[in-house]
């Protein structure tokens, strides 16, 4: 009875979860569709067909937003796993850790609000670097928040050992710390990558419109109502996470067995 | 030959190491006894390169290497801990060394294999550290140390965690081990009675400073060292 009961409870969370994305996939095929009907009249693959020849601007905004976010995640994780070494280990290091929640203590757009001068100053703003500084400037900090839990007085002894038996500070770095930390890194990856690609405010002040990402275009169709491009384009939102999400699935549960 | 002359460490005011001289001849053991924060770790760490703000020179072999950073000393330190990277498998763990120094895969096959041999670690190669007894561990870590024929080996309590008869067992391969391969060593502990075992010579650090005694009586004769203490408490009983 329990085992059923957990059955239900484990289908009905699934479907809570999967519908929406099943309607959004739907929806992106649909060419008619009346309210209140819940399916569409008919069905096409013209929409796909567009975004696959890069018809529409949807093409360019996700590959935009693709190659943005992996940037940024890519960069953060690196940058923010080198620097929370250094940081845990300085004398200082409450102080140092505390500063990399300002940007979190503001909002998002307020940030960007205080930070917008200087990107208008060095003409930045309506540019891909721009956009790519503004989100690393959120993700990094982030990435050194979480990779700060890793460095402890084992890792440190680790690295010590490392060290005597002969390898250098960058050869313990990629044999050994590395690899002890795959776990927290993959997981950094992936919240930088989120934080990046979900990004909205931000992207609107220091894209200024000429920047268009996949979020920011989600809601520019919603706003126009254009139904069947907002399903297609939040379809696209939701499918870099979810691959991501089950490609690191078992690292995200990742624990280095026994010793770590 | 390992040769330390005026060591002094300070943590923020506090002394830690004070004027500290010793000598270790060529494939020769010390050990040195102290209490719990007597600084034991610190002088191992010092020599090993981990902490190098410090007063006085460190010689190895006539050369001084004061200045040079851990792994241009080919000194090992092994700790209580095995510290065994979790990531590889024992057979990765002992070839550690030689994977960083790029030995030739052949040569470094050889080497190793003959190394788990000696220690009895056979059928382990493949398993992982987590699979391990304490006592493999040791043993592990220990021939992770040997393979890069270290000129010091640097041991702070390796057997403090180890059962009683596992402790035995590793401290009589330690000692064979050491003697066959001529190693020179300073094997750190607390334990009065097995700083005497273990080592050619002793010294006592005790309140930072360091006393090393020409021979083992007269350390077993110093009230200082403890010795009596514990024998008239053995005899009490």
């Amino acid at each position: 009875m329990k085992s059923r009961f957990k059955k239900i409870l484990i289908l009905a969370t699934a479907a809570l979860y999967g519908f929406p994305f099943l309607y959004m996939g739907l929806m992106s095929f649909a060419r008619r569709w009346t309210y209140p009907s819940v399916l569409p009249d008919l069905l096409t693959i013209e929409h796909w067909r567009q975004l696959v020849v890069g018809q529409i601007e949807i093409s360019y905004s996700f590959l935009l937003s693709v190659v943005l976010s992996l940037s940024v995640a890519a960069t953060a994780t690196i940058g923010g796993f080198i620097t929370s070494k250094y940081i845990a280990e300085h004398r200082r290091s409450r102080w140092l850790l505390l500063g990399t929640y300002f940007p979190f203590i503001l909002s998002p757009v307020i940030y960007a609000a205080f930070i917008y001068y200087y990107f208008v100053w060095m003409d930045l703003t309506g540019h891909v670097a721009g956009v790519f500084i503004g989100h690393l400037l959120l993700a990094y900090p982030y990435a050194i928040i979480l990779c700060t839990g890793f460095w402890s007085r084992r890792s440190r002894k680790m690295e010590e050992v490392a060290r005597t038996l002969g390898s250098g500070p960058w050869t313990t770095f990629a044999r050994v710390l590395i690899p002890l930390a795959r776990g927290i890194l993959l997981m950094t990856f992936f919240q930088t990558f989120l934080i990046s690609w979900f990004e909205y405010g931000l992207t609107t002040l220091l894209g200024i419109g000429k920047i268009q990402t996949l979020t920011l275009l989600v809601y520019q169709f919603i706003t126009e109502a254009n139904i069947y491009y907002a399903a297609l384009s939040s379809f696209l939102l939701l499918l870099p996470p979810l691959i991501l999400l089950l490609f690191q699935r078992r690292w995200l549960l990742y624990k280095v067995k026994g010793e770590w | 030959m390992l040769k330390l002359e005026g060591i002094s460490f300070t943590y923020g005011e506090a002394p830690v190491l004070e004027e500290v001289d010793l000598r270790v001849d060529q494939g020769d053991t010390l050990s040195i006894q102290g209490v719990s924060g007597s600084g034991k770790t610190t002088l191992l760490k010092l020599v090993a390169g981990l902490e190098r703000e410090h007063k006085g020179r460190v010689y190895l072999d006539d050369e001084e290497i004061t200045t040079r950073v851990p792994e241009d000393r080919n000194v090992v330190y092994l700790s209580q801990e095995a510290l065994l990277f979790p990531h590889l498998s024992v057979f990765e763990n002992i070839a550690f060394g030689l994977t960083v120094r790029k030995v030739e895969k052949e040569k470094l096959q050889a080497q190793v294999q003959g190394l788990i041999r000696r220690l009895g670690l056979e059928g382990l190669s493949d398993r992982s550290p987590e699979q391990l007894s304490g006592g493999q561990k040791q043993r592990v870590a220990f021939g992770r140390a040997l393979i890069v024929n270290p000129d010091l080996l640097l041991l702070d309590e390796p057997f403090a965690s180890l059962d009683r008869s596992t402790r035995e067992q590793m401290q009589q391969l330690f000692k064979e081990v050491v003697h066959e391969w001529g190693i020179t060593s300073l094997f750190v502990t607390h334990n009065v009675k097995e700083a005497i075992m273990m080592g050619d010579h002793i010294a006592l650090l005790k309140d930072g400073r360091l006393h090393q005694y020409e021979s083992m009586q007269a350390f077993i004769d110093d009230p200082q060292s403890g010795v009596k203490e514990e024998k008239s408490f053995w005899e009490s009983l």
